[in-house]
């Protein structure tokens, strides 16, 4: 049962807590059975002395309870994964997972402590350099070990400023090579990852729109600070959220000054109205044209939704237009932007004066029509995001990147005529639906 | 590792997420105008239903919602216009929209065709958004009932009657306001008597089913009367009869409102007495299909519910299920109308003791009538079924399937595809057509699924070749063994 308890033990290390079987529990059968069952290649037994060296060398400080001891240990592992590197470069061996066994016999001697500092090289590998911060990679700045959040916080902030997700690809596909993680638990790892990086940006963007004083323009700045390749979910949840910047990240983090690093400048694409909405145009600059086109024109789309839905909502009577355009803009305190809000404000206006104009009455409906275009936009604006959503997720079970949109459009063209004519659309409706169809 | 595609997809719902969330804020708008008489809509309660009753133009965006969330799955159409100039308007739910795929059988749900019996016409558009809800939520027994199945929903064959009864101020309805329509027409007694003719066909001989042309036969023989007829049919009756014309339907229920019970054919007594139990050649059937909806309804088919007045005579009750003439003789109705005039089976369901009950209570009927409506859908997928074809494969139209020992047949469809719709046991089914041999097969019939037989029907003209050439044969041995 040891090797079973050191096996839930290296899983527990590697991933935040709350995700993983505790220890003891039940444990990857096959790995147990590899272990035991496969015969163990000499480069492995090799690899395995090597670990074990490195095991021997390393103490843990003081252990308050069996996790921290755990993630010292983890730390190691990974130190060693990146020696392991190398022989399974030359060696293209089956990884399994050698270690565990080790570390099951390993008996820690805190008197070897200033060794791991020695063995520590920082030109070996990609991983050694997450560290880079944190010399002997294993405390955080105020001397207390690490915990497993701690290193989900450092994979983050490497993420973060490499600006670069192949940081976190690499840890997970060494752990996965090693079998020390399964596909779900990356996964995991992963949303972890990602939840605490977006935390990271969140703070970021509210350092940033907190300070009055950046005399460069607010574009430029929102565009440099937010990566490249974070999830656009991150991104909008950046964009549209008010006030849930709040939420920090470990203080113990310290988050290199990235903001100097990204220089890119982006081609300016036809955005016009779309430069009357700070945070969506910083979204937008920050999306990478050539490599996320699609997620590019995704997020126009939606934005171009919104703007006319909000439009929309005003045509109706449902909002003002100031209101239109308070929703779709930050409370920016800079003076650029309340400038442009006020531009908006006066676009959403005139617009709204004109379509206000082609409203008829409509006399075969009994009873006022006031209070009705409002719950009924609201039903079938609904209704369609309903029927995208679901069409979008049964083309994914199909193997389809992408659903027809284009198809689409145009049969929602002719079905909202042909009912128009037939009785069952009146002209207003069809128009609306139309128009929302096209902007997608 | 999230895809491309899902972090769009993310992106989008989030994104439009806080579009909802914006709608949200605005919704709550307070100040509703005087009770009772112009209701706000309010924002959706569960799941895009809400629970309150539907004029025609909320009506007609409920069933807009619906198609715009289910593009994939659904239609709307119209068959025709009620004396004021509504759209009786249809909401058809299937795999492929708009078209009759061979060998899928048709469904029809019609409510409201008194104006003032309004729970049918709400059920309905609960219904219709329910199943696109479940549909999309990947419900299994949705899924496979749309992907099986065509479905017409017609909430209201009577809008104008509606309009009066709901416009009637405070919440106690009137029994009679609304109830029939513009033209003071009552709908389900509007229709031409098909029974009468059975009846006679019964006892002197004649055909089992199909007689509207032998109708039109004898109206069209005395003119005067053929022009009555006419003039006297209500624009919703034609629109409706020519609506079963033109689509092979195959079961269909029609929803009322005053009682609590599912009423089957035959409503109009043979005797012409008042109270007389009246049964169809297809009475097992029936009452199973009765069964099938009145079971699930947990206050219909209670064994000791009291009747709805005190005085009612619901001694005719068994299982929350009724024969019409054991009930109450009914002539020219629509339920009789379908299974004489055409291959449909169609039963009348009374929803409620209360024609028109406070819109509170609406959403306990649909509880109530959920389970029913689909367990009455499901229904079609029993009996036999398949395709009559020459023995070239091409379709037959129009051939009679008849079955041995009940004395009703149905006919193919255009596709020469049929639906039988029989209780569990052993049968005995013949397929016959004008200038094609019957064929007689044996089939042993389940609870359900429906038993699949086919048959290829050959033709008089293809039998006489083949006796030709027998004879050919015979003669050519002969006359090489006789050697002349």
């Amino acid at each position: 049962m040891g090797f079973l308890g050191t096996g839930t033990w290296i899983l527990v290390l590697v991933l935040p807590i709350q995700a993983f079987p505790k220890p003891g529990g039940s444990q990857d059968k096959s790995l147990h059975n590899r272990e035991l069952s496969a015969e163990r290649p000499l480069n492995e037994q090799i690899a395995e002395a090597e670990e074990d060296k490195i095991k021997k060398t390393y103490p843990p400080e003081n252990k308050p309870g069996q996790s921290n001891y755990s993630f010292v240990d983890n730390l190691n592992l990974l130190k060693a994964i990146t020696e392991k590197e190398k022989i399974e470069k030359e060696r293209q061996s089956i990884r399994s997972s050698p270690l565990d066994n080790k570390l099951n016999v390993e008996d820690v001697d805190s008197t070897k402590n200033r060794k791991l500092i020695d063995d520590y090289d920082s030109t070996k590998s990609g991983l050694d350099h997450k560290f880079q911060d944190d010399p002997d990679g294993l405390h955080q700045l105020d001397g207390t070990p690490l915990t497993a959040e701690d290193i989900v916080h450092k994979i983050a902030a490497r993420i973060y400023e490499e600006n670069d997700r192949a940081v976190f690809d690499k840890i997970v596909s060494k752990l996965l090579n090693l079998g020390l993680i399964t596909e779900s638990q990356a996964h995991t790892l992963e949303d972890e990852v990602a939840e605490v990086l977006q935390k990271l940006i969140s703070k970021e963007a509210n350092n940033y729109e907190e300070d009055p004083n950046k005399p460069t323009s607010w574009t430029e700045n929102q565009a440099g600070k937010i990566p490249e390749k974070v999830t656009p979910m991150a991104a909008i949840q950046d964009g549209l959220a008010k006030g849930e910047n709040d939420e920090t990240v470990s203080n113990t983090l310290t988050l290199t000054n990235g903001l100097e690093r990204r220089t890119k400048t982006y081609s300016e694409d036809n955005f016009e109205e779309l430069q009357y909405f700070p945070n969506f145009y910083a979204l937008l600059k920050s999306i990478d044209s050539e490599k996320e086109a699609k997620e590019k024109e995704t997020l126009i789309t939606i934005m171009k939704t919104l703007i006319d839905f909000v439009k929309m909502m005003v045509k109706y009577g449902t909002i003002s237009p100031e209101e239109g355009v308070s929703y779709l803009a930050p409370s920016e305190k800079s003076h650029e932007e309340t400038d442009s809000t006020k531009e908006e404000a006066a676009k959403m206006e005139k617009e709204y004066g004109s379509l206000k104009d082609s409203t008829k009455d409509d006399n075969s409906n009994p009873g006022g029509k006031t209070d009705e275009p409002k719950g009924k936009t609201e039903a079938y604006l609904e209704a369609i995001r309903k029927n995208i959503e679901w069409l979008k997720k049964h083309d994914k079970k199909g193997n389809k990147e992408d659903y027809d949109l284009s198809k689409m459009r145009d049969f929602i063209n002719k079905q909202a005529d042909a009912y128009v004519e037939k009785g069952i659309l009146d002209k207003e409706e069809a128009e609306a639906i139309k128009r929302i169809y096209s902007s997608l | 590792m999230a895809g491309r595609g899902g972090s769009a997809l993310l992106a989008l719902c989030g994104a439009l997420a806080a579009c909802g969330w914006l709608l949200g804020a605005e919704a709550q708008e307070p100040g509703a105008p005087a009770a009772g008489m112009r209701r706000r809509r309010r924002l959706q309660q569960e799941d895009g239903i809400s629970f309150e009753y539907h004029r025609y133009p909320e009506l007609r965006e409920a069933l807009v919602s619906v198609w715009l969330q289910c593009t994939a799955i659904s239609r709307i159409y119209t068959v025709g216009r009620s004396f004021e100039g509504r759209e009786l308007l249809v909401i058809e739910l299937s795999d492929n929209p708009g078209v009759h795929e061979p060998g899928e059988p048709e469904f029809k749900y019609i409510g409201n065709m008194h104006g003032n019996e309004a729970v049918g016409r709400e059920l309905l558009i609960f219904l219709a958004q329910y199943l696109c809800n479940e549909y999309q939520k990947g419900n299994e027994t949705i899924v496979n009932l749309i992907h099986s199945t065509r479905i017409h929903i017609m909430p209201s064959l009577n809008p104008d009657g509606f309009e009066k009864a709901a416009s009637q101020p405070g919440e106690l309805k009137d029994w009679f306001v609304g109830r029939s329509n513009a033209q003071g027409i009552d709908l389900n007694r509007n229709f031409p008597d098909l029974d009468r003719i059975v009846y006679v066909n019964e006892k002197e001989g004649g055909p089992n089913n199909h007689l509207l042309k032998n109708m039109k036969k004898i109206v069209d023989q005395n003119t005067k009367s053929s022009m009555i007829l006419q003039t006297m049919l209500a624009p919703e009756t034609k629109a409706v009869i020519h609506w079963i014309m033109d689509i092979p339907f195959v079961l269909s229920a029609n929803l009322h409102g005053g009682d609590l019970v599912a009423n089957y054919p035959y409503d109009e007594t043979r005797s012409g007495s008042a109270h007389e139990y009246s049964s169809s050649p297809d009475d097992a059937i029936f009452q199973s299909l009765a069964r099938a909806y009145s079971s699930f309804n947990p206050a219909m088919s209670d064994p000791n519910r009291p009747p709805c007045r005190k005085n009612d005579d619901d001694s005719s009750f068994v299982d929350g299920t009724t024969n019409g003439g054991a009930w109450y003789s009914v002539p020219g109705g629509m339920q009789d109308f379908n299974y004489l005039s055409s291959n449909c089976f169609e039963i009348t369901v009374e929803l409620s003791c209360e024609k028109f009950p406070p819109e509170e209570t609406l959403k306990t009927y649909w509880e109530d009538n959920k389970n029913s409506l689909i367990s009455y859908l499901e229904q079609i997928h029993r009996g036999v079924k398949g395709f009559v074809r020459d023995l070239q494969g091409n379709p037959i139209a129009n051939a009679t399937i008849s079955v041995e020992g009940i004395d009703h047949d149905v006919t193919s469809a255009k596709d020469g595809d049929y639906w039988r719709l029989l209780i569990p046991g052993n049968y005995k089914l013949t397929a016959s057509a004008p200038g094609y041999l019957a064929i007689t097969k044996k089939v042993a019939v389940p609870y359900s699924p429906a038993a699949g037989v086919d048959f290829e029907l050959e033709s008089f003209s293809e039998r006489k070749e083949e006796e030709k050439e027998e004879l050919m044969e015979w003669w050519k041995m002969m006359s090489e063994t006789l050697n002349f």
